[in-house]
C-alpha cells in the first residue's frame, strides 16, 4: 500500500510540479530585448533563436529578462516556455519533441538548401530582397504619429 | 490486491500517455517499473504511446514556419512579377507592420514584410510567418490608406490563425515528425534530408493549392475578416474602411471583374454582411482619417 501511495503521490508530483523554475527559450531569429515593456521602447541588447532565459517576472505580453548581464523585456511571442523537469535533475534525458525542432532538425536551412537545389527556377533572391526591406522603430512611430495612429501594444 | 492495484495504475499511466504527455508517462512508467508495479513491456509500450500521441500533435515552430513561408513566396514569385516601386512598397510596409503589430500574433520568427506583385488581377497572398503579396491590382482598388490597411489586416488575419500552415496534409506533418525522430543528432542522414525535403515539397505543395488555387474556407475568411476589424480599431485605422473595400469588391464580382481574387475569395456578399453585423455590435468611436487620406494621395 505505502508503495502505491508514494508512486501516486510520484505522479501528480510529475504532472504538476515540474514546471517550478521556468526557463524560455528564444523563438525568434534575432529577439530585441527592450527597456520597457513596448514595441518602441530602446532596445537593450539582442538574443539570437535558441537561448534560453530565465522568467524574471511577467506583466502582460512581456518577459522580464536578462541575457549576458543586460536586463530588459522581451515579448512573449518570442520565446517559448521550457519546463524543467526537477525529477529528472542530474540524469541526462531523451529530447523532447519541442527541443528536437528547437534544435533545428525540422524544416531548416538545410532543408531549403536541398530543396532549391531541386528547384532552381523558383525565386528565393526575390524572398530576400523582401525580407531586407526593415522599417525602422523610429520611422514606423514618426509614421504613427503622423497619421494619428495609436502606438501598438500601448495601454492593451 | 497487489494485481487491482498494477492494472489501476497502469490504467493512469495510460490515460497520460494517451492525453499526450510523452515527458510526464516517462517519469511515471520508470518510478512505476523501479516499484516493480509494471513490467519493463507494459513501460515501453506506454511511453510508445504517448510519444506517438504527442509527435501527432506537436505544432510547427516558428522557424519550420519561416521556412516554409520563404518557399510558398519564391513559388508564387516564379508565377508573378515583383513590382519594384520603392516609395510605395516602403509605404505598404509601413501599413502593414502598424497592423500587424497590432494583432493577435505581433512577433513571427523573422518579422512581417510586405510586397506588391506587378499584375492588374486583384489578389493578396498570406505567406506563413508573414510575409503578405498583394498585388497592384488590389492596391489600386483602394480608395483611401484606411482601406490598404484593411486589405493587409485580413492577411495579417490569415497569418495569425496558421491558415497557410493548417492547409497542411495531417498524414505528412506526422511523417515530418516521425523522420525528424525523437533524439536530438546533430546531422541528418542523406536519407533523413532527402525524406524531409520530399515531405518539404509536398507542404509547400499544400500550402500554394490552397492560397493560389482552392482558396481558405468560408469560416477562415470570415474570422480573418473579423480579425481584420479588431486590429483596425486597435491600431487606430477605420475598421469600416473594410466594408467599404468589401462593398465595391462585391460590386465588381457581380459585373463578373478580377477573376484571380473572386476565385479564392469567394461569397463577398457573405463577408459583407458578416462584417457589418460585427461592426454594428461594437460601440467604436468614429476617427478622424485627414491625415491619412492626404499621406494616401502622395502614393496614388
Amino acid at each position: 500500500m505505502k508503495k502505491a501511495s508514494l508512486f501516486i503521490i510520484l505522479i501528480i508530483l510529475a504532472t504538476f510540479g515540474v514546471a517550478v523554475a521556468a526557463q524560455y527559450k528564444v523563438i525568434t531569429k534575432d529577439a530585441p530585448v527592450r527597456k520597457d515593456k513596448r514595441f518602441f521602447a530602446p532596445v537593450v541588447t539582442r538574443i539570437p533563436y535558441g537561448a534560453t532565459v530565465e522568467d524574471q517576472g511577467r506583466q502582460g505580453d512581456w518577459l522580464r529578462v536578462t541575457y549576458r548581464g543586460k536586463q530588459g523585456w522581451i515579448h512573449i511571442g518570442a520565446v517559448q516556455e521550457r519546463k524543467v523537469q526537477l525529477l529528472r535533475a542530474g540524469k541526462a534525458r531523451e529530447a523532447t519533441q519541442e527541443e528536437v525542432a528547437l534544435a533545428g532538425k525540422g524544416f531548416t536551412p538545410e532543408v531549403e538548401k536541398a530543396y532549391r537545389e531541386k528547384n532552381p527556377r523558383l525565386k528565393y533572391g526575390e524572398v530576400d530582397e523582401i525580407e531586407s526591406l526593415r522599417v525602422d522603430d523610429d520611422s514606423l512611430l514618426a509614421f504613427i504619429r503622423a497619421g494619428n495612429l495609436n502606438e501598438p501594444g500601448g495601454g492593451r | 490486491m497487489k494485481t487491482t492495484k498494477f492494472y489501476r495504475l497502469s490504467a493512469v499511466l495510460l490515460l497520460v500517455a494517451i492525453i499526450g504527455c510523452a515527458e510526464v508517462a516517462k517519469v511515471g512508467t520508470e518510478i512505476g517499473y523501479q516499484q516493480g508495479l509494471i513490467t519493463k513491456e507494459m513501460k515501453e509500450g506506454i511511453v510508445k504511446t504517448a510519444e506517438q500521441a504527442e509527435a501527432a500533435s506537436r505544432p510547427m515552430t516558428a522557424e519550420e514556419e519561416y521556412f516554409l513561408g520563404r518557399a510558398v513566396g519564391a513559388e508564387i514569385l516564379s508565377r508573378y512579377s515583383l513590382y519594384r516601386n520603392e516609395r510605395l512598397t516602403r509605404y505598404i510596409n509601413e501599413i502593414g507592420n502598424v497592423v500587424a503589430l497590432s494583432s493577435d500574433r505581433p512577433v513571427t520568427y523573422s518579422g512581417y514584410h510586405f510586397a506588391i506583385l506587378d499584375t492588374d488581377e486583384a489578389n493578396a497572398f498570406a505567406c506563413p510567418g508573414g510575409t503578405i503579396l498583394v498585388t497592384r491590382g488590389m492596391l489600386q482598388r483602394t480608395k483611401n490608406e484606411d482601406e490598404l490597411a484593411a486589405v493587409l489586416a485580413h492577411e495579417v488575419g490569415h497569418v495569425n490563425h496558421k491558415d497557410g500552415v493548417n492547409s497542411i496534409q495531417q498524414a505528412r506533418w506526422i511523417q515530418v515528425i516521425a523522420t525528424i525522430g525523437t533524439t536530438a543528432a546533430k546531422t541528418l542522414s542523406k536519407g533523413e534530408l532527402d525524406k524531409l525535403t520530399d515531405l518539404f515539397t509536398g507542404s509547400v505543395g499544400d500550402v500554394v493549392k490552397t492560397i493560389v488555387a482552392n482558396g481558405y474556407s468560408r469560416d477562415q475568411e470570415l474570422a480573418a475578416d473579423q480579425s481584420a476589424l479588431v486590429f483596425l480599431h486597435r491600431a487606430g485605422y477605420d475598421p469600416f474602411a473594410l466594408t467599404s473595400y468589401l462593398g465595391r469588391l462585391a460590386k465588381e464580382q457581380t459585373g463578373g471583374a478580377s477573376a484571380g481574387f473572386f476565385s479564392t475569395h469567394p461569397g463577398m456578399d457573405k463577408r459583407l454582411a458578416a462584417s457589418q453585423a460585427y461592426l454594428d455590435q461594437q460601440n467604436w468611436a468614429p476617427v478622424d482619417r485627414t491625415a491619412r487620406d492626404r499621406r494616401f494621395k502622395q502614393y496614388f
